[in-house]
């Protein structure tokens, strides 16, 4: 069995799982995580990892500032906005 | 169904307006109670845009896909339309821009009839994730025909959709046989580009080195036409290639003038069913008639790609899906702090299978874990690579089924895994960047489509569509 602590992974996902859930997905986790276990049966001693799958340099553009969006398009979506800027709780006491 | 070309025919022969037509598969798609649109887009909303078309038309002037009708897989951003990624952390989403593949395709004169149904994220290969319910699949299984069956996933509207005939086409995503397995079942065309063919700008993100657009059709030629509207550079997406694109819709239907090789890896075919291995016993004599020459090959990576894929895609999905904190755009959860806001917008907002990949993903590049998991996945992934390249010495092609089985229930296939598995032909394609296309072959003794899978190398898409074609014509599936 794989030692996966649920609680850990969800705190780090910023998730929140009750009980029920935790245990299920721990269970979960836990068969697919065995299941990829089959990766240690591969000799891979001096492979590279591929990152980048064409391998060739990418292709980047200049650094330039353009003016694409308007303030009022960027908050369109906001949940909470309040005057130019997206609303939260207040963060500083 | 007709074709794009049939189509345009009789847009310019004025046998029918351009109104009329959106108007026709407007009145199908609202009447369809397969589920495949998330929205829909009514004559009004287009109306602008159905009289551009149509004065073009007038003027002998028609651009590439002028007024065709096509469905958008809810994953892409178009600008003014709900764009939700079937999630309800996007319901009420609707983005500011296009992405660049709309763009080319409303730069060609395309009517956008709606977004369609997929799994949420992209995240399935049923499109039983969808916040929105599942999408059914037209097919029946002739041996039990009240049961409802899935369409594959996770661009399982875009198929379901095509194959009912309520859009002309699609344009869905594939990461790990997100367009190949849902044609294959819902027996049309679906062609995954190679990586860096299609601009990922404006797409949502699932797993960034793997996701790519690709076209859903009822024939090879219409898969033809989209490429070559949806393939361009963009410099908004550092991994889209900057290389000249052919005209992709040149080979279809021509004969090859050079020989033509085709490799069947004998690893895929170990454990088939007797209806998969008929499609490829099938597909094998029609090469033959066809003068292409069949040799055995045989991987050594196989078994791994999927342990691989289900590393590494949810590595990078638990990345992409950070960004989904309830602040800026999405579902807002309550709360008092902001860390209370990121917890309960994320939590509420996200459904189960995407909560699973993301705690897989978290897991997998977690201190202590990621040179275990996520690095050595990496490793296979290059082996993946090379395997592939090695094989390409010898073969034009490669031909394998696309899935391992015909459509299956809804609701049937509760463990994930098992679910997993569905994707065990297409996933390695995927790892390995390659260009591939599913091409309905036959029907199972139950009466459903199976799809054959024929992979080309890289950026040859052009050859890959050419060999389809001819395949097609001897399958004369849609006959």
């Amino acid at each position: 069995m794989s030692d996966i602590n649920i609680k850990k992974v969800s705190y780090l996902a910023k998730l929140e799982l009750n009980e029920e859930k935790a245990a299920l997905y721990e269970k979960s986790l836990s068969e697919i995580i065995e299941w990829v276990d089959n990766l240690k049966k591969l000799d891979t001693e001096g492979v590279e990892p591929l990152h980048n799958i064409t391998e060739k340099s990418q292709n980047l553009r200049n650094d330039e500032v353009l003016k694409e969006n308007s303030t009022e398009q960027v908050l369109s979506n906001a949940p909470e906005k309040a005057q130019n800027f997206f609303r939260v709780p207040k963060v500083v006491e | 169904m007709p074709t794009i070309k049939e189509i345009k025919n009789q847009l310019s022969n004025k046998n029918i307006s351009v109104q009329e037509l959106y108007n026709v598969y407007y009145d199908k798609a609202k009447k369809s109670k397969l589920n495949s649109f998330n929205h829909l887009l009514d004559p009004e909303y287009n109306k602008e845009n159905i009289n551009s078309s149509q004065a073009r038309y007038n003027e002998g002037k028609d651009l590439s896909l002028d007024g065709i009708p096509l469905g958008i897989k809810d994953l892409f951003c178009t600008k003014g339309v709900p764009t939700t990624a079937s999630s309800k952390i996007l319901e009420k989403f609707i983005p500011e821009y296009e992405s660049h593949v709309t763009q080319n395709l409303l730069n060609d004169g395309s009517l956008f009839l709606g977004k369609n149904n997929c799994d949420e994220f992209a995240m399935g290969s049923s499109n039983e994730t969808s916040f929105f319910g599942p999408v059914i699949n037209p097919w029946k299984n002739k041996n039990n025909t009240d049961s409802q069956l899935v369409p594959g996933g996770s661009s399982g509207g875009s198929a379901s959709a095509v194959a009912e005939g309520i859009c002309v086409a699609s344009i869905g995503t594939d990461t790990g046989g997100s367009i190949r397995q849902p044609a294959s079942l819902c027996g049309v065309v679906g062609l995954k580009p190679t990586f860096g063919s299609c601009s990922r700008w404006g797409v949502v993100a699932f797993a960034s080195s793997l996701d790519q657009a690709g076209p859903i059709t009822n024939s090879v030629e219409d898969a033809a036409y989209l490429l070559n509207s949806i393939s361009s550079h963009d410099p908004n997406d550092s991994t889209c290639s900057n290389h000249k694109r052919e005209n992709f819709l040149e080979g279809v239907g021509k004969g090859f003038d050079r020989p033509i090789t085709v490799g069947i890896p004998s690893d895929y075919l170990k454990d088939i069913n007797s209806d998969i291995a008929e499609q490829i016993e099938n597909t094998k004599k029609h090469l033959s008639k066809l003068n292409v020459n069949i040799v055995d090959v045989e991987f050594t990576t196989t078994d791994f790609a999927l342990s691989t894929y289900y590393i590494i895609a949810p590595a990078e999905a638990s990345s992409n899906l950070a960004r989904y904190d309830g602040i800026r755009y999405g579902y807002r959860g309550c709360g008092n702090t902001l860390e209370e806001i990121y917890v309960n917008s994320r939590s509420e907002g996200f459904g189960e299978e995407v909560i699973r990949r993301i705690l897989i993903g978290t897991y997998v590049l977690s201190a202590g874990y990621y040179d275990a998991y996520y690095r050595k996945a990496q490793k296979v992934r290059k082996l993946i690579k090379n395997d592939f390249q090695r094989i390409y010495n010898e073969v034009d092609f490669i031909l394998t089924p696309t899935t391992p089985n015909e459509a299956f229930q809804i609701g049937e296939k509760l463990d994930p895994i098992s679910m997993y598995m569905n994707d065990i032909f297409t996933v390695p394609t995927s790892l390995a960047g390659l260009p591939a296309i599913s091409l309905p072959s036959g029907l199972s003794k139950n009466g459903l489509p199976l799809g054959i899978q024929l992979i080309g190398n890289y950026f040859q898409e052009k050859s890959l569509l050419q060999m389809a074609s001819l395949l097609e014509k001897e399958f004369c599936f849609n006959e």
